[in-house]
């Protein structure tokens, strides 16, 4: 067990969980502001993995990991701008959409690779990080949490952002009444489309940065099926949260340490079965979040498409 | 009148079982091969591929492969190649072997499974859960005799019973090579296949816990582990190296690949495909071996030449029965072995 109580091993780990947590925490944040409209967004997952591609793509092509965000924020939204069509504009069913949206991401991803890179599988080189003086000098949290690519530092930032937009702007009153009461938005002279749209454009922007930092961060190169069900943990945290941002943040965070528990735990040599050890950063945010947000609640019309003049 | 009293019967009785025979003979005229990633992952898919388009041009029949299909649900695709007619479907992922022995029943058309030894059924359902766990022990013994910090790493993306024999034999390995040397074990994930940014999170930190040889096990995430062997340095400030399994990446080395236990699979489906014409097929099970180098390790510039002739005797050493190499196929029984051999 002396391999555990190494700075390096404990820091290996700490990283580890922000580097795990951080595609969740963006994929929750655009999860929620989407539910916050009424929008049920299933294809997150579908959203992550076309970011993934189209990011990984441009980053490699270019040397520069900040095009590859932009171009992950690009796919995500190509991918988000179906969903709006179909399911905002057309109003159909919220969660088939969503479906069918992953796994035509997942095949047509699946098949982009195969054309450009199945037989030479290129990797990136390693980021290079932000130091925040003296906080990156404490030991293991330092070089753990405060020497980051500069990316994670604005991930971290768009929940005291989105805490601002929900509680003091317009805009957040506006996502609120389209999520609760979308005739009321109507009769106030605010588009429910258009609103709900920008919405769900935003979740795919937020969804596709997270693909990329998978990809270009946190794997170095992109495989198909890569997100391996990412989208839908995000999908989790955000309903679990309820509207709450930092509880995105809380449960991601969580996630990405009860994961790196994991891996202490079976470094260390513990004798406990693989899935009861697997099973604990599943078990754990859903424990935390189903006893301290219990008491919120999610919109009302969330799932329902919006027809004017209907009831 | 007595030699034709028996004389009847007897041709009839030929007769019925020369039918009999003739009704389990089948004429194989083309194969399928389902596989859930791209046949270009220089791996598990891919030498499922390769190993079937031989046996398959071998015994002069049309193969259809099927990739990319994912983790999910490949009911759809059985059915639909079972309806053009294909007289064995090679279900290639141990996340197909309950649907595939379900249209396999519904369909009437053969399939192959992986991983369910138990779920054999003549003329319908056969299993070839193989294992390399003798190359998997020469890897144990290379990686012992090439670490410099005295810990060597195992990585696997879940604990398929292939998986798990490699991983017994490789920490067996390790230990009779050197037994001072540890072996830390960590999963990924229970499927986690193609999670290569997991594959790189969790080898980052075995690389931090110590070691200095990793022997990878996965499908598209071991492209994240090497990812992690490639841009971490081992505790001592030297190159760390990586051991793959089943297939050869020699091609995408950056000078870190060590080995690789490599499978080839044609003698398992050139066999399937004969079981199934001679009416034998789901009777008995499939192996691989280093006596035919179905399973052999790869031969890299990173091994000196000392080392690898060191090897070779270690091979012959078990073709000829000196050394016994007994596979471990159960999660568990591995678990309770790595807890042991990372406490040493």
């Amino acid at each position: 067990m002396e391999q555990l109580l190494t700075v390096a091993f404990l820091t290996s780990l700490l990283a580890g969980a922000v580097t795990a947590g951080v595609p969740l925490l963006l994929a929750g944040l655009g999860e929620q502001v989407s539910e916050k409209a009424g929008v049920l967004n299933i294809g997150i997952e579908g959203m992550m993995l076309v970011g993934a591609y189209t990011g990984f793509v441009a980053a490699w092509s270019t040397g520069s990991f900040w095009l590859g965000f932009a171009a992950g924020a690009a796919g995500g939204m190509a991918v988000a701008l179906l969903m709006a069509l179909l399911c905002v504009r057309l109003g159909l069913n919220q969660i088939v959409v969503g479906i069918a949206l992953t796994l035509g991401a997942e095949g047509i991803t699946a098949l982009l690779h195969h054309v450009q890179f199945s037989r030479t599988y290129p990797r990136l080189p390693g980021v290079e990080t932000l130091p925040i003086p003296f906080l990156s000098e404490i030991p293991v949290l330092g070089r753990a949490l405060f020497d980051r690519h500069p990316f994670v530092y604005l991930a971290v930032l768009m929940v005291p952002l989105l805490v601002f937009v929900f509680r003091r702007t317009g805009l957040g009153l506006h996502l609120q009444a389209a999520g609760d009461k979308p005739a009321a938005l109507d009769a106030a002279g605010v588009s429910v489309v258009t609103t709900r749209t920008a919405a769900v454009l935003f979740t795919g922007a937020m969804a596709g940065m997270g693909g990329t930092y998978m990809a270009n961060i946190g794997a170095g190169l992109f495989i198909p099926f890569m997100t391996g069900g990412a989208g839908f943990i995000g999908i989790v945290l955000a309903m679990l949260a309820r509207g709450r941002p930092g509880w995105v943040l809380f449960g991601a965070l969580l996630f990405g340490a009860s994961m790196a528990l994991t891996t202490a735990l079976q470094v260390g040599g513990v004798n406990i079965p693989t899935d009861v050890i697997q099973m604990v950063p599943f078990a754990a945010v859903m424990a935390v979040l189903v006893i301290f947000g219990r008491r919120a609640k999610l919109p009302a019309a969330l799932g329902l498409p919006y027809v004017r003049g209907e009831r | 009148m007595s030699v034709r009293r028996y004389t009847i019967p007897a041709v009839a009785a030929a007769l019925l079982v020369g039918l009999s025979t003739a009704s389990a003979q089948t004429k194989v005229e083309s194969i399928a091969i389902l596989v859930p990633e791209q046949g270009t992952d220089y791996g598990w898919n891919q030498q499922g591929v390769d190993s079937a388009r031989a046996a398959a041009e071998a015994a002069g029949v049309e193969l259809i492969p099927a990739e990319g299909l994912g983790y999910g649900d490949i009911r759809p695709t059985l059915r639909e190649l079972a309806a053009d007619g294909v007289g064995l479907m090679i279900a290639h992922a141990s996340g197909y072997n309950t649907a595939a022995p379900e249209i396999a029943e519904e369909t009437g058309v053969p399939v192959a499974i992986v991983d369910s030894p138990d779920k054999l059924k003549p003329g319908l359902v056969a299993d070839y859960t193989l294992s390399g766990h003798e190359g998997a022990y020469l890897a144990g013994r290379l990686a012992a005799k090439t670490t410099d910090t005295g810990t060597v790493g195992i990585v696997v993306s879940g604990e398929p019973p292939s998986w798990n024999s490699h991983s017994a034999a490789f920490a067996d390995g390790v230990k009779a090579e050197d037994d001072s040397v540890k072996v830390l074990y960590a999963v990924i994930g229970p499927a986690a296949y193609s999670d290569a940014a997991g594959g790189k999170r969790v080898t980052e930190s075995v690389i931090a816990a110590g070691a200095d040889v990793i022997f990878g096990q996965g499908n598209g995430s071991s492209f994240g582990m090497i990812q992690a062997v490639e841009t971490t340095p081992a505790t001592d400030g030297s190159d760390v190296m990586f051991i793959d399994v089943i297939g050869d990446k020699s091609e995408l080395d950056t000078g870190h690949l060590l080995s690789s236990v490599m499978w080839d699979m044609t003698p398992v489906y050139t066999a399937m495909i004969e079981d199934l014409e001679d009416g034998t097929f789901g009777t008995k099970s499939y192996a691989i071996s280093i006596a035919d180098d179905s399973v052999k390790l790869l031969k890299t510039p990173q091994i000196p030449d000392a080392t690898w002739d060191e090897l070779m005797a270690l091979r012959q050493d078990i073709i000829d029965g000196k050394i016994t190499v007994e596979p471990v196929f159960d999660a568990q029984a591995v678990r309770a072995k790595m807890a042991n051999v990372s406490a040493d």
